[in-house]
């Protein structure tokens, strides 16, 4: 559905003539039906990527094609529920009043506009700030507005900026549970994030951006356990003395029973085994670090 | 995505948008207007004639340009500056069509001025109301040539309004030395001629013919036509995050 193809941008100063790649050969192809997500360190591209995607930026080289059109023609036919990093919104406008009006520029029927603002204010936890202005709402409740004027529309194409900036954990779970409803075989959510976590919970494929270029894309399966580093967050109930059983294991300070091991997935079910055959209570036993945090820790790093 | 795709769907709101905003300040300058004409008609009836038509053509004369700029002053610019573009042009709205929807509605504004002084005037003259026919042409003329040259510019910098404004007056002011005679030299002339002819704007005068009329519309039409031109080519965004 949506093809880059060593699409790149280059800033050019107008006076100094002084050139900046924002983003270099990136190439990728997104499927309907997927949830793609976009990590990447600070000025690592990702929001070039999206204003390339949207139309908003033209790319200096390579190419992106919508279903096969260039980027902004499509956004104009079709429109795209797009939430911004920032959310921008005329600082006046009342909370119902704006929803009312992206909800006619995203083509909701007049008939159905009132009951569309209704469901997605009660959804996002608006009603409370209906009588609000925007410039009053704080920055979660922005961004819940953000969400909101974002899902206005039926989009087959939805790209979330750092969607869960500024949200508190409790809306931080539900926005999770917002975007797998939003999960629909013609359609395609792209997510832009730093938190990896989120990424790792949501969505099918990772692109790892840094200095503008993509270094990696990180499937599902992968992001789970790392196959790489083996770190293992270990806890038992009291004090049993992992390092007895694996003297590489080191305590975690300030948190009783708590070990950090390294090993092998063979090698820590048996330690395990032994461990609790011995009675030990094991509280947690986590991957230290998930194969999507170590792929893009070994992506920034490269 | 389906649903409502009129292309006016959304021009009810970009009304009320010039109706809160300029169409209000112009409302409260025309009631000010009237109330100062209407003591000036009580205290000095017999030291001058007061007409609804010497009104009108004095004040369009001065104030024109400047109700145009605060109609359409910032029309894209205004909305690039602060981000909203991104909010509303991920919707399946075209962007010069939007922008044509919002500057046509400025224009509208503009043209009401004349028409609610006038019958503001009559209200508190008891006469006249000095609209005709070559007072509204010629407001038409100037909104299409001042509010042209703001949406040519809006598409490239914020200070679309003040750099029309200052050329505006300064072309404005080179005519009249022209005028009288003052020597000017070839280079300068033809910088000026190359200007938008803002010294045709002229409310009060007889309605323009012939070539000063092709030029003033040629001119603003011509703008105008190239701005929607860029926004249907030049992408709104300065930057990843702009």
């Amino acid at each position: 559905m949506i093809a880059f193809n060593d699409a790149g941008k280059t800033y050019t100063a107008v006076l100094t003539r002084k050139r900046v790649d924002a983003l270099t050969g990136f190439t990728m192809e997104m499927r309907r039906g997927e949830v793609i997500g976009i990590a990447g360190p600070n000025g690592a591209g990702k929001s070039t990527l999206i204003s390339l995607l949207m139309g908003f930026l033209n790319p200096t080289a390579g190419s992106i094609r919508i279903d096969g059109s260039a980027p902004r023609p499509w956004v104009e036919a079709h429109g795209v529920g797009y939430l911004t990093e920032l959310v921008n919104l005329p600082p006046r406008w009342k909370v119902p009043q704006a929803l009312e009006r992206l909800a006619n520029l995203a083509g909701v029927p007049a008939n159905a506009r009132r009951a569309r603002v209704d469901q997605l204010m009660t959804q996002l936890g608006l009603v409370e700030h209906a009588s609000k202005q925007v410039r009053q709402l704080s920055k979660g409740n922005l961004q819940r507005l953000g969400l909101a004027q974002a899902l206005a529309g039926d989009a087959d194409v939805i790209v979330l900026d750092e969607p869960t900036h500024g949200l508190d954990p409790l809306w931080t779970q539900r926005f999770r549970d917002v975007v797998a409803e939003l999960r629909r075989p013609d359609r395609v959510i792209v997510i832009a994030s730093h938190n990896l976590d989120e990424l790792e919970r949501l969505a099918d494929r990772v692109a790892i951006l840094n200095k503008g270029r993509l270094q990696r894309v990180v499937e599902h399966g992968a992001m789970t356990v790392s196959p790489a580093s083996l770190a293992w967050r270990v806890a038992f109930e009291g004090d049993v003395a992992v390092d007895a059983v694996m003297p590489a294991a080191r305590r975690v300070e300030g948190r009783a029973g708590a070990w950090v091991v390294e090993a092998s997935r063979t090698e820590m079910s048996a330690a395990l085994g032994a461990l609790l055959g011995a009675g030990a209570v094991l509280v947690e036993c986590v991957p230290a670090e998930s194969g999507l945090a170590n792929a893009f820790r070994a992506a920034v790093q490269e | 995505m389906s649903g409502d795709r009129s292309p006016l769907r959304y021009a009810p709101w970009l009304a009320r948008d010039v109706a809160m905003g300029p169409g209000v300040l112009f409302l409260v300058v025309i009631a000010v207007v009237c109330a100062v004409f209407w003591r000036l008609s009580q205290g000095a009836q017999n030291m001058f004639p007061i007409t609804a038509e010497l009104i009108q053509v004095n004040m369009l004369n001065s104030v024109i340009i400047i109700a145009v700029l605060i109609a359409v002053g910032g029309i894209v610019s205004g909305d690039a500056h602060n981000g909203y573009y991104r909010a509303f042009f991920s919707k399946p709205m075209p962007v010069w069509w939007y922008y044509l929807q919002r500057w046509i509605l400025g224009g509208i504004a503009v043209m009401l001025i004349p028409v609610v002084l006038g019958l503001g005037l009559n209200l508190v003259l008891g006469e006249g109301h000095g609209i005709t026919a070559a007072l509204m042409a010629n407001v038409a003329i100037g909104f299409l040539l001042v509010g042209g040259a703001v949406l040519l510019l809006s598409v490239f910098t914020r200070r679309d309004w003040l750099i029309v404004f200052v050329v505006a007056t300064a072309q404005r002011a080179f005519a009249s030395f022209i005028e009288v005679g003052l020597p000017v030299n070839e280079a300068t002339k033809m910088a000026w001629q190359a200007l938008p002819p803002f010294h045709l704007l002229k409310p009060g005068s007889p309605m323009l013919e012939g070539r000063p009329l092709l030029h003033a519309v040629g001119y603003g039409l011509a703008m105008t036509v190239i701005a929607l031109v860029l926004l249907r080519v030049r992408p709104l965004g300065s930057g990843g995050r702009a």
